[in-house]
This record gives structure tokens, C-alpha cells and sequence, in this order.
């Protein structure tokens, strides 16, 4: 019940402070301020619920508002992996909430009342999303985020691409959701109800009588989650809308909203889907589907010149890995349960790190923004580092994180998913194959950072610095998120154990290997297969050797080599020029790659379907019945009309030929006749 | 005390009709709101007190109708069905009412009305609210009849409220068209009290199976042509020449409801209507959707857009009825859930859509542009009203669309999955189009046109917000009433 409490406080939180936010929106700061205590209250009592949860402590399941006639019921309960999620909900949420607050001054012209308590029921409905147990209200918490999500998105009133985006997102979307609806509705037609539990028995028994209905609702759900998480080529949409929005909204979309697809993967088929065949072909399939995303969302990144499109096209990338990493999990769950376990722990450990480094990035192309107002990497006036210390170092941090840099956190996911694949040899030589693309993908991501890093931080400014640090609300949740990059990837096996319960909670994956026996239970990640460890990763003692080499290496060199550093201008033919004219621009970068490749991502359009003309036709009953029928009833009213010709001995015969026709008839008829 | 508020939910608003005819000039405002105010306030007093049992008073008979007296005697009757109608009628009917003292004026950029037509306008919008009133609680089909009729008689009056040649024609279209729909009615009504003597709701249940099916044809004939549907829709496009707060009202939430509603009546008063009977209701219902949708993409004129998504969803509600004949409940409720539901969602958008017609002066999708710059209450009920209709969670139309869907898959193959894909077709590509519309005629720069746009009405805007509520919390009415729906 206490859990039940704390969301049911959380949930009352977020829309008093929607309602409060609503009344306060002429005062933007006010109203903003407003929604980080409303977020931070509801952050708090979330994690509450999350904490109890992982220590064991979290409670039976509670079911309000009932719909009788439908068989469903808000049902809350949190279990390890909802738990994991709220755990990352609450935070991002409070912290881009902060952020927003200083943030949104650069909008003027618009009013907050179309921010903050939109921005405050997305965060709602994620909630909403992952705390309940009924599909039905799953649903309907589902599109709950997306419409939210939609009006952040076009939260820009005068921006036409924005709109397009916007418009492009929601009905990808909302075509996933009404597919989600398909699926609920197979299921609910042979349980008569929407809880997992009873859709768990459902599509067992569907599985075994109708495989073709149980598959389509398998196609039904991936495709959902897929288009929501921006898998390609459902997540086209992705790259446009994003950076539509403020950045503090996308860095929430990328944080948390994004990842919801990965819950609902895991929900279903480790919830829903009873361990069997279809569990080992759907996880080729989305390994596949993942490797694709990863693969060609990276290199799209790599010839991006926009800051946030760029980050965006590597969200794509990044659940590529998440999509990969769960998905050769699955389809290993039964003949290698090891394997099976390091894959899907790899893929929601990655997913967790994403949501701190890619929030961190969009906050940091966010604080340039907010200084400079651009985000074009090429039309920055570059060398920010110097003048924006704090923000470069956040941002270093978290790009060094995404591109799998030790020792950061994104290299401990992407090194478990790396030892799948490698150690995946023994069941596929597939796997290490993907493997290896992975890691070259690491390389790509490394890359594209490199040239977001440098376009925005490094070189010589064109402009006297007239641009400071962003304030101290922009700047906390930057440096919080890569703090807690570093945080965890230093000490990852906290967090790994969490992310191992959350998965082995789960009613298809009770039966796999414990914690210790896959990782070890010191500090150290030692990877073991049967009591002998293949690999291991000692995060501190490693970083604090290669710290200490770094550091000998640099003074080695600078003072036992006795180099002399001089500055100079750079040379330009003997002309003076201005340092800055010299720099090495964003968009010089990779250029023989982006001539070589044009088209990394096709782009998905919808067809115009023209009407055929015969259709159009027979539709517009007007034209051909109604009309003509009226037509002819005038006409005939003439006609009729013409034997009142005003003498009377005309009248005297249509009396007489009246009473002829009548007798005539009268004759005629049945029974009638002498 | 029950029976005498029920009753006076329907005279007080007659009664406001001939005050407000008589009353000089602008004085026809005050008598109408506060008319439809108490109205409104009556009705929701009754349902709330009278649920869950409903009730039901019996106010005379005449002596021609034969033995069964006591089912063809006049009254009024209030069980959940009536309930919802009757909330629909009454609560709209005032938010339009309201809305209607802003809107009509000189002011109007699109239509200036003087004060010498005020009476007349809140004469005919008066005495159509009572006569919604009548049909919601009429305990059976001949009352039903009457009210029916007279409803058709407001809505031609109203059609033609400009008297533009435009308008005239609507009108008389309009009226042509719902009455030829009304005799079918009659025809049924007289099948019946020939073979049953009885006009009670259940009557249709003791005629052997044959007429039985004749019967509920011809009702159908009727509900189709009063609900605007293929292939009797061509009406209410043009119906949309009347001012807007009468297509809100009449042409989207109530006038066309009563089709519906008499289906619904009709086959929940047996739950025996012959399948055949359902078949074609439930084609018909399908086929109008697809057909409406394929006019959206055509239209230019805003309200003519929301009057073919108006057809579209009547066919909701007749498909969800359709369900229930063919022996799933959960059909039908949801259907009558979608009445309720569809009412405050297209409301809401005419109202809109009248909204910006009375800053503008413009309703064509392809010269409006920016609006939400001026209007930003307007464009943020817009979006809500597309988003409650299309049925998106957690707004009206999902829930009622849901148990529209949740009933056909209870239907046996292939009607459950054909009836599931179409209606999630549709919902998809009228829920883009509608989206893009509101984009192109709300977001986007703003154009000067020279001095300041006029502020709206304070009436309008309360309207506007009263629907967005309703847009939001009328399924929380509305389940627990449609839940009683059942056999």
C-alpha cells in the first residue's frame, strides 16, 4: 500500500502542478519554478517507490478505477524493472525540469501555458506508463506521452519544419498505438482481460492454437515499441522532431520517453511471451532490426551539421545497441541462458546509461544554444570551451560516454554486449561478426563527437567572447549527469545488480543465472561461465593506472624531452589572417566520406493516394440520385400544373375522364367486374 | 418532485421560447441562457438523482389507443439510455445557448446579426432544446415520433436562419430529406400497433420474425436519414449554411443524435433485432465511414470538414449499435458512450471553428493561417476537440471507440477483425488529416491585417471551456451510465 501511496502522491504531484503551472503561465519563471517542486516532489516519492521495490519491500498489486464491462483496471504494482524505470524517470525529470526554467526565457514571444504542464503530464504518463500492470491503461498512459510529447515538439508556433515533424512523429505514432490497440484487443478477445498476467496465458494459449494470431501480435507489439524508441525504419520521424523541440524537452524525450520502447520490449516478451520458439526467432529479428538502427543511425550522425540533429540521429544509433543487445539475449535465452542474461543485462544497462549521457548532450547543445542561438556546428562561433568551462566539460564527458570510452559507463554496457557477441561464437559466428560492427560503430560515435566537440568548444572564436557560462540552473543538472557517467562507470556493479534484478523478476526469466555466479560479487566485473572467468574489468584500479601513465607521459615528454612550445599565428602564406578564419570547421570534417556517401538513410514518405474519378462520382449521391430525382418530381409538378388552365368545361372533362379510369380500375381489380 | 422537474426540463425551455419571442430585441439573450441555464442544471439534478434506477411516469393516455393502454400512455421516462440523450441535449443545448449570445451580434465578422432576428433565433433554438428533451424521454415510439418530427421542423427553421437563398435550400433539404426518413418511421410505427396494438419499446419483440425485420428496416431508414447516413448524408454538408452554433449543436451533438439514439431505443428495447437486420446496419455503418473519410480530404470549408467527420462518426455509433443487435452489449454501450462522447468533441470544434469565423470572417482552410497567434484558447480547444474526437487517450472518443472495438471482436469471424481494421483505418487517416489541418490553419507566422483582432466574447470562451472539460471527464459520466445498458 505505501508504494501504491507514494505513486498515487507522485500522480497527485504532477497535475497540481500542471493545474498550478496553468494559472501561473504569465509569469514564466513563477510557473517554472512551480514545476520543479511539483517534479521534485513526485521525483522523490518515485524513487521511494523504487527503492522499495529493489530492497524487496514493494507491495502487492493495487487495482483503482475499475471498467467493468471491459475487464480492465488501473493496476499499479512495481516490480524490479518499473522500478528501474523510475528510477531513471525521476531524476532526468527533475533535472530538465530545472533546466528549464532559465531555458525557456529564450522563447518570449511564447506563453509557459504550453510548456510546463505539458511538459509535467509527459512526465505523468511515463510514469503511468511503466507502474501499471493492465495493458488497457498501459495504453492509454502510452498515447498519453505521445500527444504530450507531439505538443512539445511543435512547441515552436512559427517553425513550419517543426510542424511538419511534429505532424510526421504523432502519426507514426499514433499509427504504432493504434497497432498496440490491435494487439491488446487479440488478446483481450481470448482472456477477457487486459492484465499482463491474464495476456500472459492469453497468448500462450495463442501461440499454441493459432501461431499466425500470435505472431501478428508479436509483429503488432515490436512494431510499437520499435517506432516509439526511433528503431529504424519505423524511427524516421525521429531525427526531425526532436531537435524541434526546446532542448530541455528533448533531452527528456531522449532520457526517458525514448526508452520506454525498450520497456515495453522487455514487458512483453519477457512478461507476455512464455520462453519458446517465439522468443528465440522475435529476438533475431529485433537483434537484426537493432543492428540496422546502430549501423546506419551512426553514420547518418557522422555528416550531420546540425548539434541536436546530430545527437538525435545517434538516439537511433544508441537504441540500435539496446535493440542488439536484448535481442541476442533473447534469442539465447534458452540455449545459453549465460549468454542470454549478459545480452539483455547489457541492453538495459546501455539503455540507462543513454538516458544519463544523452540528457547531459541535449542539455549542453541546449546551453550553447541558449548563449549563442545556434546550433549549426558550422555557423558556431567556436572555442566556447573557454568561456563555457563547466558545459565542455559535461559535454566531453558524456560524448567520451557514448562512444564507449573507459572509463565511462557507456563502455561498460557496450563491453558486456561486446563480450555477448564475442563469446557468442560458440553458438553463432554471426554474433561476433555483429560484434565487431558494433565496436566500429563505437569508433563512428567517437568521431561524430569529435566534431560536435570541436565545432562548438575548441579552435579560435570568430567573435570577441562576448558569450559567459549559462547559469547555475542550466549548469547543475549538466555537470550532475556527466558526474553520475563517470559515477557509474567507475562503479558500475550497483547499478548492474539492479538492472539484473529488474530482468530475472521478470516471470520468462526466473530461471537465470544469479548475479554472482555471471559477474562475480566483488567489485571487479568478472564475466564467468561455469566458476571460470573469461574476462573481467576493474574500473578504478585500471583508470587510476592509466591516469597515472597519462600524466608521466605528458611531463616525460615535455620536460625529459626539453620541447620548447612557442604561439604563434598559423601560417597563411605570409598574410595575416584571423585566427579564426583558419579553423578547422565542423563541416570540413569527414568531407571525402560525406562525398563518397550521399545517402545513408532513405527516407520513408507516404504515398499520395489519388481518388479515382469513377469513385468520386459514385460517392456524391447528389449528383446522381438526388438531384436528378428532384429534377424530374419539378419537372412532372409542370406537367401537372399545365391542366389548371382556368376553363371550367376543361375541368368538367378531367372529371369525366377521371371517372372513366376510376371505373376502368375499379373493373380491374380483384373481386371487382359485373 | 421527480416527475414534475422531469417535466419541467421540457417546458421550461418551451416556455423561455415564447418569452423569448416576445421579448424586445437583445432582452431574447438574457430569457434564453437563463432558460437553457435552468434547464440544464434541472436535467443533471434528475439523472443524478434518478441513477441507477431510472424512472418512469405515466401522465395519460388517449382513449383510441386501444387495450395496451398502459405502454402507448404519455410520460416521460428516464433510464440510462434517455439519461445520456438527455444530458447531450440539455448541457450542450445551454453551452450553445451561451456561446449563441457572443456569437450572434454585430460584431460578427463572418455574419452580423442585428437585434430584430434575436427572437426568432432563440425561439427556434429553444424549442428545439425541449424538443430533444421530448425524444431523450419519450417511454415510447409514437411520443418518440412527435418529438422526432418536431425536432426536424427546428432544425429547418434553423437551417434557414440567414433566409440567403444558400440557406433556404439547405433547409428545405434538409427537411425533405429527415422527413421522407420520418415516414419510414411512421410506416414502422403503424406495423406495429396493427399487429401488436402496442407502441411500447419492446412491441417490435412480439411480431414474428419477418416483420419483425421490416420493422427495424424501417426504422433504420429513418435513423439513417435523421444521422445523416449513406445514403441519405447529403444534407448535412449543406446544412452547414446555418450559423454555427446551430451545426454545433444540432448538426453534431443532438439533432443527429436522435437518429442514432432511436437505433440504440429500438434495439435495446428486445436485443432480439434479426441479424440480417444488424448485417446491414453494421455495412452501412462501415461503408458511411469510408465514405465521409473520402471526403475530407476535398474540403476547404472547415465546418463542411467537421460535417462529413460528424457522418463518419454517427456511423460510429451506428456500427456500435449495429454490434449490439448482432448479440454483443458491450457494442452498444459503447455506441451510446460515443453519442455522449462525440457530442462534446465536435461541440467543441464547431464552436472552434465559429470562433475564428467571428474574428476572421474566414473559414477556409486554405487562407487561414497562425490563428493560434490571436486566438490561443481557440487553437488549444481545437486541438483538444481533434484529439477527443479522433479518439485519443485519455480524451472523450477513445474510450466509447474502445468499447465500440472491444464489442466487435466478441463478434465472430470475419466481422470482428474486418469491423476492428476499418474502424482503426479510418481513425488513423481522419485523425492526420484533421491534425493537419489544425496545424495549417492555427500554427504558422500570423499576418497582420491591419489594427487589432476583437477579443472573443467572454460567453464564447466559457463554452469553449466547459467543452474541453467535457471533451475530457464526459466518459467518467458516461461509463457508469451506459454500463446499465443491458439485456
Amino acid at each position: 500500500m505505501t508504494t501504491y501511496l507514494c505513486l498515487a502522491g507522485a500522480a497527485a504531484c504532477f497535475v497540481l502542478g500542471t493545474l498550478a503551472a496553468l494559472a501561473t503561465f504569465r509569469h514564466a519563471r513563477l510557473s517554472g519554478w512551480i514545476s520543479v517542486v511539483a517534479v521534485g516532489a513526485a521525483a522523490v516519492l518515485m524513487l521511494i517507490a523504487a527503492v522499495r521495490s529493489f530492497a524487496g519491500a514493494g507491495d502487492a498489486a493495487v487495482s483503482v478505477l475499475p471498467i467493468v464491462a471491459l475487464g480492465a483496471a488501473l493496476t499499479v504494482h512495481v516490480d524490479a524493472l518499473s522500478a528501474l524505470f523510475l528510477c531513471i524517470t525521476a531524476p532526468i525529470a527533475f533535472l530538465t525540469t530545472m533546466y528549464s526554467v532559465e531555458y525557456m526565457r529564450r522563447y518570449t514571444r511564447d506563453r509557459m501555458a504550453k510548456y510546463y504542464p505539458v511538459l509535467l503530464i509527459l512526465f505523468l504518463a511515463i510514469g503511468g506508463t511503466v507502474v501499471t500492470t493492465d495493458l488497457f491503461w498501459f495504453l492509454v498512459f502510452w498515447e498519453l506521452m505521445t500527444l504530450t510529447s507531439f505538443f512539445l515538439v511543435i512547441f515552436e508556433r512559427e517553425n513550419r519544419a517543426a510542424h511538419r515533424a511534429g505532424w510526421t512523429y504523432f502519426l507514426w505514432n499514433q499509427g504504432a498505438a493504434l497497432g498496440l490497440v490491435g494487439a491488446a484487443l487479440i488478446l483481450w478477445r481470448r482472456s477477457g482481460s487486459f492484465s499482463f498476467d491474464a495476456c500472459r496465458v492469453a497468448l500462450d494459449g495463442l501461440l499454441q492454437t493459432n501461431a499466425v494470431l500470435a505472431h501478428l501480435v508479436l509483429v503488432l507489439f515490436v512494431f510499437g515499441f520499435a517506432t516509439k524508441s526511433g528503431i529504424l525504419p519505423m524511427g524516421s520521424w525521429l531525427p526531425d522532431a526532436y531537435p524541434a523541440a526546446p532542448s530541455s524537452a528533448t533531452a527528456a524525450f531522449g532520457g526517458t520517453m525514448t526508452k520506454l520502447g525498450i520497456y515495453g520490449l522487455l514487458r512483453v516478451f519477457l512478461h507476455l511471451v512464455p520462453l519458446g520458439n517465439a522468443t528465440v526467432v522475435w529476438g533475431v529479428i529485433i537483434a537484426c532490426f537493432g543492428l540496422v538502427s546502430l549501423f546506419i543511425g551512426t553514420l547518418t550522425a557522422l555528416k550531420q551539421d546540425d548539434a541536436k540533429r546530430l545527437m538525435s540521429f545517434h538516439v537511433i544509433g544508441q537504441v540500435g545497441y539496446m535493440f542488439f543487445g536484448i535481442g541476442a539475449g533473447l534469442a539465447l535465452l534458452q540455449v545459453d541462458p549465460l549468454l542470454g542474461t549478459l545480452g539483455l543485462v547489457a541492453g538495459l544497462f546501455h539503455m540507462v546509461n543513454h538516458s544519463l549521457y544523452k540528457s547531459c548532450l541535449f542539455l549542453g547543445a541546449g546551453a550553447i544554444e541558449y548563449r549563442t542561438g545556434v546550433r549549426s556546428l558550422t555557423d558556431m562561433p567556436g572555442g566556447l570551451g573557454r568561456v563555457m568551462a563547466a558545459t565542455m566539460a559535461s559535454s566531453l564527458l558524456a560524448s567520451l560516454a557514448i562512444a564507449g570510452v573507459p572509463p565511462l559507463n557507456g563502455f561498460t554496457s557496450k563491453w558486456l554486449m561486446y563480450a555477448t557477441g564475442i563469446l557468442g561464437a560458440r553458438q553463432s559466428f554471426l554474433l561476433p561478426v555483429a560484434a565487431l560492427i558494433a565496436m566500429f560503430v563505437s569508433l563512428m560515435t567517437l568521431a561524430s563527437f569529435l566534431k560536435y566537440l570541436g565545432g562548438a568548444f575548441l579552435g579560435a572564436t570568430d567573435e570577441p567572447p562576448c558569450v559567459r557560462e549559462v547559469p547555475l540552473t542550466m549548469l547543475a543538472p549538466q555537470v550532475l549527469l556527466a558526474a553520475a557517467c563517470l559515477a557509474v562507470g567507475l562503479g558500475p556493479m550497483l547499478p548492474l545488480r539492479f538492472v539484473h534484478q529488474a530482468i530475472v523478476q521478470l516471470p520468462s526469466a526466473a530461471q537465470l543465472p544469479a548475479f554472482e555466479t555471471l559477474f562475480g560479487s566483488g567489485q571487479t566485473l568478472a564475466l564467468a561461465s561455469g566458476g571460470i572467468v573469461m574476462a573481467s574489468w576493474a574500473p578504478l584500479p585500471l583508470t587510476v593506472l592509466l591516469l597515472v601513465l597519462a600524466a608521466g607521459a605528458y611531463y616525460g615528454l615535455q620536460t625529459a624531452g626539453g620541447a620548447t612550445s612557442r604561439r604563434v599565428q598559423v601560417w597563411a602564406c605570409g598574410e595575416e589572417e584571423n585566427p579564426a578564419w583558419m579553423r578547422y570547421r565542423a563541416d570540413s570534417l569527414y568531407r571525402p566520406f560525406k562525398d563518397a556517401i550521399h545517402v545513408t538513410m532513405p527516407r520513408m514518405h507516404l504515398p499520395r493516394v489519388p481518388i479515382p474519378g469513377f469513385l468520386a462520382r459514385v460517392v456524391d449521391v447528389d449528383r446522381w440520385l438526388y438531384r436528378p430525382l428532384a429534377r424530374g418530381a419539378t419537372e412532372a409538378a409542370r406537367g401537372v400544373s399545365r391542366a389548371h388552365v382556368g376553363i371550367p368545361q376543361v375541368y368538367l372533362l378531367w372529371i369525366i375522364v377521371g371517372a372513366i379510369a376510376l371505373i376502368t380500375l375499379l373493373q380491374l381489380l380483384p373481386g371487382g367486374g359485373p | 418532485m421527480l416527475s414534475a422537474a422531469l417535466g419541467l426540463v421540457i417546458l421550461l425551455p418551451v416556455t423561455g421560447a415564447v418569452l423569448a419571442a416576445t421579448s424586445s430585441r437583445w432582452d431574447a439573450r438574457g430569457v434564453a441562457v437563463r432558460a437553457a441555464f435552468l434547464c440544464a442544471l434541472l436535467a443533471v439534478w434528475v439523472s443524478w438523482v434518478a441513477y441507477p434506477d431510472g424512472a418512469r411516469f405515466t401522465m395519460g393516455a388517449l382513449p383510441w389507443l386501444g387495450a395496451e393502454a398502459a405502454a402507448n400512455s404519455f410520460g416521460l421516462l428516464l433510464d440510462p439510455l434517455a439519461t445520456v440523450l438527455l444530458l447531450v441535449g440539455t448541457v450542450i443545448g445551454f453551452l450553445t445557448t451561451l456561446y449563441s449570445t457572443g456569437y450572434l451580434g454585430e460584431a460578427n465578422k463572418e455574419h452580423s446579426v442585428g437585434a430584430r432576428d434575436q427572437g426568432r433565433y432563440y425561439f427556434w433554438l429553444l424549442l428545439f432544446l425541449a424538443s430533444m428533451a421530448g425524444v431523450a424521454t419519450a417511454p415510447n415510439f409514437l411520443q418518440l415520433f412527435f418529438f422526432w418530427e418536431a425536432t426536424t421542423v427546428c432544425s429547418w427553421a434553423l437551417i434557414s436562419f440567414y433566409r440567403s437563398k444558400a440557406s433556404l435550400r439547405a433547409g428545405f433539404k434538409a427537411i425533405l430529406m429527415t422527413h421522407a426518413g420520418g415516414l419510414f418511421f411512421l410506416l414502422a410505427l403503424l406495423i406495429m400497433f396493427a399487429k401488436t396494438g402496442s407502441f411500447a419499446f419492446d412491441a417490435p419483440a412480439r411480431l414474428d420474425g419477418t416483420l419483425r425485420g421490416w420493422v427495424y428496416g424501417f426504422l433504420m431508414i429513418a435513423a439513417w436519414a435523421k444521422a445523416a447516413q449513406v445514403p441519405l448524408h447529403t444534407w448535412l454538408p449543406d446544412a452547414m449554411e446555418a450559423p454555427t452554433p446551430i451545426s454545433a449543436y444540432l448538426h453534431a451533438a443532438a439533432l443527429v443524435k436522435a437518429g442514432v439514439f432511436l437505433m440504440a431505443r429500438a434495439v435495446s428495447g428486445t436485443w432480439a433485432v434479426p441479424a440480417p437486420v444488424g448485417i446491414i446496419l453494421a455495412v452501412m455503418a462501415l461503408v458511411t465511414m469510408l465514405v465521409a473519410l473520402s471526403f475530407y480530404f476535398v474540403q476547404d470549408d472547415l465546418k463542411r470538414l467537421l460535417a462529413y467527420s460528424t457522418i463518419a462518426h454517427l456511423g460510429y455509433v451506428l456500427l456500435g449499435v449495429a454490434i449490439g443487435a448482432l448479440g454483443v452489449p458491450l457494442g452498444l454501450q459503447g455506441g451510446v458512450l460515443h453519442i455522449l462522447c462525440h457530442a462534446f468533441g465536435k461541440a467543441l470544434l464547431f464552436l472552434c471553428v465559429g470562433a475564428v469565423a467571428w474574428v476572421t470572417g474566414s473559414r477556409s482552410i486554405s487562407a487561414l493561417r497562425g490563428v493560434a497567434r490571436i486566438m490561443p484558447i481557440t487553437a488549444a480547444a481545437y486541438f483538444i476537440g481533434v484529439l477527443a474526437v479522433t479518439g485519443v487517450p485519455p480524451f472523450a472518443c477513445f474510450w466509447s471507440k474502445f468499447m465500440i472495438l472491444a464489442g466487435a471482436m466478441r463478434l465472430p469471424n470475419p466481422w470482428g477483425p474486418v469491423i476492428v481494421v476499418t474502424v482503426l483505418v479510418e481513425s488513423l487517416v481522419a485523425f492526420g488529416w484533421m491534425l493537419r489541418v489544425g496545424q495549417k490553419v492555427f500554427l504558422g507566422p500570423w499576418v497582420e491585417t491591419g489594427g487589432p483582432p476583437p477579443r472573443l466574447p467572454m460567453a464564447m470562451k466559457v463554452a469553449l471551456y466547459a467543452l474541453m472539460l467535457g471533451s475530457l471527464f464526459a466518459p467518467a459520466v458516461g461509463i457508469p451510465l451506459v454500463h446499465r445498458i443491458a439485456p
